[in-house]
């Protein structure tokens, strides 16, 4: 018994421990080698969908401290993916007290509309405060397959949201 | 219709200011935070410096553990493909070896010509003094927005900001940011790099523009000039950072040119300290 409810605990913690090795590590979905516009940002999917669905499992100081891991492997000021990846959580936040029941085409779009913000934000905040230069088109193509990939990690999230929920039923 | 505009602003407010189990900080007080850690850090504040400098130690490392098995799968499918070509590149190399050691001679009377050469115009020798040291990369995350990579060597080591870095011969960027530990290199691809450089038998001069691809751009050339094809690439030393005559890389066709050093196959990079000691950087 005690070692299901570790287990279960574990499985919890799933994406809270994929949030954070993706900002540590050097295992990012930026494809150049095989695709030169192929970048897509993981963390905004996940940050996303589990603030919508589960949010008592990606606690926002998580999300905040994730982002300045993410600043200084990135090598942008600190604070800017903090600020970035909280406007995803606000939105995902927003919709879910907004909304009952969603289905994957809503979630997509209000998606759009949070990975923009977010972006917006990103790109305001380092383009005035900064002298950092950055490729517009390049951070156009990570926006746009960051929402063409979304719907394929919605399905996989799903999947696991629901080992979750099986495992509390048990 | 107030009803709906009444809705969203408590929707609003509830999903900046609630809290609870699992939500311990509400949005609005990190969205706070983090907007006052960003203005401290790009403004520098004095006491920013020390706090970033050793986060920055700190997230390297653990970044360097994090990623070790992304290294480790590549290491190994590399290691049996290195042994099934081992023996085709050993007859190669040795073929390359005699070539080498024939050039060898040649650069060595090259080079005894050039000091020879220098002490008759009374130069400064120092410029000869190797003050290189040579560093690891820990990581060399590749991001849609910043080329750059981070050494394991830093200000202990006497790296500064400014300093080039070179790959074998080939220069690759310089340093943009030290701690204590590491440093972080900007590549000469990344959109924020600006080299002057010299080519072709006129020396013609001009600016290595990095543009966020593979392939840097050659930029303020003289009026009307046309880049031929396959001209080497050499830092000009205009700008007073960089040593004259480091090699960089070859023209293309189009405009723009291509490096010696690959950035993504880099493990260990040199880190030139002598040009800095000199200008007292």
């Amino acid at each position: 018994m005690l070692r299901f409810a570790s287990v279960n605990k574990l499985i919890n913690l799933g994406p809270i421990i994929l949030l954070y090795y993706l900002s540590f590590s050097e295992v990012d979905s930026h494809f150049e080698s095989y695709f030169e516009i192929l970048s897509f940002n993981i963390q905004l999917i996940i940050i996303y969908f589990w603030c919508l669905k589960r949010p008592e499992l990606l606690g926002n100081g998580h999300i905040f401290f994730a982002g300045l891991i993410n600043d200084v492997v990135m090598g942008v000021p600190l604070g800017l993916s903090s600020l970035s990846y909280l406007i995803i959580s606000l939105i995902a936040t927003y919709v879910k007290n907004m909304t009952v029941n969603t289905s994957i085409t809503t979630d997509w779009f209000t998606f759009f509309l949070a990975i923009f913000f977010s972006n917006l934000t990103f790109f305001i905040l380092i383009s005035n405060f900064t002298e950092i230069g950055i490729n517009i088109v390049e951070m156009s193509y990570n926006t746009f397959f960051t929402l063409i990939f979304f719907p394929f990690f919605w399905f996989l999230f799903s999947a696991y949201n629901s080992i979750i929920i099986s495992g509390k039923n048990v | 219709m107030p009803t709906s505009r009444d809705d969203f602003g408590i929707a609003f407010r509830s999903a900046l200011l609630q809290r609870g189990a699992a939500q311990k900080f509400s949005l609005v007080f990190l969205l706070f935070l983090a907007a006052t850690i960003f203005f401290l850090d790009i403004y520098g504040f004095g006491f920013m410096k020390p706090i970033r400098s050793g986060i920055n130690d700190s997230i390297y490392r653990i970044s360097l553990v994090a990623s070790s098995p992304s290294r480790f799968f590549p290491q190994v499918t590399g290691g049996i493909t290195n042994l099934l070509t081992l023996k085709k590149e050993n007859k190669r190399l040795k073929k390359e070896i005699e070539i080498f050691k024939q050039k060898e001679f040649n650069v060595e009377y090259l080079t005894n010509e050039n000091k020879n050469l220098k002490k008759i115009l009374d130069s400064d020798e120092s410029l000869f003094e190797e003050n290189i040291i040579i560093s690891k990369v820990l990581i060399d995350k590749s991001s849609p927005y910043l080329k750059s990579i981070i050494i394991n060597r830093g200000s202990k080591a006497g790296i500064l900001k400014g300093m080039p870095v070179m790959d074998k011969d080939f220069l690759i960027g310089r340093v943009v940011e030290t701690n204590y530990a590491s440093s972080r290199v900007l590549l000469l691809s990344d959109l924020n790099s600006r080299i002057p450089v010299v080519f072709g038998k006129n020396q013609t001069q001009a600016i290595l523009k990095g543009n966020g691809g593979p392939k840097p751009s050659l930029e303020y050339l003289p009026e009307g000039y046309i880049i031929k094809e396959g001209l080497d690439i050499f830092t000009s030393g205009k700008d007073g950072i960089f040593l004259a005559g480091s090699p960089i890389g070859i023209t293309t066709d189009v405009n723009d040119v291509k490096l010696f050093s690959e950035s993504s196959q880099l493990s260990f990079v040199k880190v030139d300290l002598s040009k800095q000691r000199k200008e007292g950087f």
